[in-house]
């Protein structure tokens, strides 16, 4: 069996705005478009994904948070309906896909083997969270690769961001080692917005995007000089700011899934694309991959 | 006379999930003693506040008039499912929202099937509401409101149902100190997870039992931070707001849901 590999790293923002706007079948409430830029920002990467033709979707999202360790989606298939709690008029979605169960195992094996809290999730009525729901319907809508799910660890917020950050690179560190032995081909999903300050009221058109623009010109700063440096390929002096970032920023990356990514790419010094920017409610969003094979 | 009772519920799941754990015993135990309680009190209606139904975008209410289905925690999945049985009072919670609006905090109805009703509130309602029976006011945890905005919110839920001629009980869903268990446990020796915790858990809730007084809403801000409290200790402020204070307060259970503080207490209203 050859050797598996990361063949890109992608972050992959959720906002639950972006399915809505794209009106699919599979969500409920219907839109009249909106946060364009973003949506094509996706297009380009899922034209990435066509050609990449990975074996696995593997998807960390803030929103499955945990408390007692790192958790993996261990159901074979798993269906159901999202109902977002926080946006339930723009989110209400039929899921049904299949999980790579045993490339979850083999992460969930490797993190304990790193001295992590790891486990898998057995019950097959589990609701899948909208932020990996969202990050997977934009980057895949055919719904037609496995995907492994893990869970964001409350690490970096009840422990200190050090402590947290190096659990999520451990984790990092155990995915690549299980992807590796997997002989397959895998992509990473880093669910995370970038700046996430917003706002605190919602338009009468959630749509109307004369409503919409950088809740904050300080959050907005710091994400364009960190698109740049990712842009550049200065990946390390990325994780040198990142507390910095996370503070003045309140960046969702806070969350756990950049550093869980960046470190299984063993933080890679090839340029990253964009693909897409845009704000949703004030966040700030970034479509970006870093393409690691061809 | 308009609030009739009021009560701190943990919002864990354990308790309900699986009671027959000593450690967890404790707690399943007073939920149903203060659902006795409760029920003792003739409620009209429930006035909830769970700190796990997350907003961030508006204050939200829910208005579907019968929540059913199943419901998986994201954490304590393993335990087994919920079973959502949760009726709404409409008329009121529309009121609320209106009322809320024109006091300036801008609220909306939540009236969606297959809405995923918060575990805290599940978990609250199966205690002391086991059939169902009694309709709720279930009022989200906006995570930009701050102690004070919350207590108005609890206000303004009191002042409606008396409006409404509605006697009312208050239902404050939270935990203690916040700080749970990182690694697996042996269950049945769960207990809370920090020393210091677990005596300034005691201390606040000695606290709770001398009244409401002036300093307590202070007092709260302080111990929350201490202990890194359920949500910094929001649901108190609602607590506080619907009933206008109160008289004193018996603990009939406290205990550690994976190292989590956690209690069911029982206030006397005025």
């Amino acid at each position: 069996m050859a050797q598996g590999r990361i063949v890109a790293g992608f972050v992959a923002p959720h906002p639950p705005h972006l399915v809505y706007a794209e009106n699919p079948p599979q969500n409920e409430p219907r839109s009249k478009g909106g946060w364009e830029t973003l949506r094509w920002g996706y297009e380009r990467a899922r034209k990435s994904i066509e050609e990449l033709k990975p074996d696995v979707l593997l998807v960390h999202s803030p929103h499955w948070q945990t408390l007692v360790g790192h958790h993996f989606l261990g159901v074979p298939r798993m269906r159901g309906k999202s109902v977002d709690p926080i946006f339930p008029n723009l989110f209400r979605y039929s899921f049904d896909f299949k999980v790579d169960v045993d490339l979850a195992e083999a992460c969930c094996n490797e993190a304990r083997a790193l001295g992590l809290t790891a486990k898998m999730m057995r019950n097959p009525n589990f609701r899948v969270d909208y932020g990996t729901i969202t990050t997977l319907h934009m980057i895949r809508p055919q719904w037609d690769i496995p995907v492994v799910g893990l869970s964001a660890n409350n690490s970096p917020y009840y422990l200190t961001l050090e402590k947290g950050v190096d659990q999520m690179e451990k984790l990092g560190a155990a995915t690549r080692t299980a992807i590796e032995k997997s002989g397959k081909r895998a992509v990473l999903l880093c669910s995370n917005t970038f700046s996430h300050y917003h706002f605190h009221e919602e338009p009468a058109l959630p749509e109307d995007m004369s409503c919409e623009h950088p809740q904050s010109y300080k959050g907005y700063q710091w994400d364009m000089r960190m698109i740049e440096l990712m842009r550049r390929g200065e990946i390390r002096e990325v994780m040198r700011l990142f507390p910095e970032w996370v503070e003045e920023a309140f960046a969702e990356v806070k969350s756990g899934a950049f550093p869980w990514m960046i470190s299984a790419m063993n933080y890679p010094t090839v340029p990253a694309e964009l693909h897409g920017y845009g704000t949703v409610i004030g966040t700030g969003n970034a479509v970006m991959e870093w393409r690691l094979a061809a | 006379m308009t609030i009739v009772s009021a009560f701190l519920m943990p919002g864990n799941p354990l308790p309900l999930l699986k009671g027959e754990n000593p450690p967890w015993k404790v707690l399943a135990d007073a939920a149903r003693k203060a659902g006795a309680a409760l029920r003792d009190s003739r409620p009209d209606v429930l006035l909830i506040y769970s700190t796990q139904w997350i907003a961030v975008l508006d204050e939200l209410w829910q208005t579907r008039p019968h929540s059913v289905g199943r419901h998986v925690d994201e954490n304590w999945y393993e335990y087994g499912d919920l079973q959502m049985d949760l009726h709404c009072d409409v008329d009121l919670a529309r009121a609320c929202i209106a009322a809320a609006t024109a006091g300036g905090v801008r609220s909306k109805a939540v009236d969606y099937e297959d809405f995923p009703i918060d575990t805290g509130t599940i978990v609250a309602n199966a205690f002391v509401n086991p059939d169902g029976r009694i309709p709720a006011v279930v009022a989200a945890n906006n995570v930009y409101h701050d102690f004070a905005l919350t207590a108005k919110l609890g206000g303004i839920a009191a002042e409606q149902a008396k409006l409404q001629g509605k006697r009312a009980a208050v239902i404050a869903i939270g935990g203690l100190s916040g700080s749970y268990f990182d690694h697996e446990i042996d269950i049945a020796k769960d207990r809370v997870v920090r020393d210091a915790d677990d005596a300034a858990n005691r201390a606040f809730l000695d606290r709770l039992g001398k009244g409401s007084g002036n300093s307590l809403a202070e007092e709260i801000a302080e111990y929350a931070k201490t202990v890194k409290a359920d949500m910094g200790g929001k649901h108190f402020a609602w607590l506080l707001g619907a009933t206008g204070g109160f008289r004193g307060a018996s603990v009939l259970g406290y205990g550690a849901t994976y190292g989590a503080g956690a209690a069911v207490v029982q206030f006397q209203v005025a």
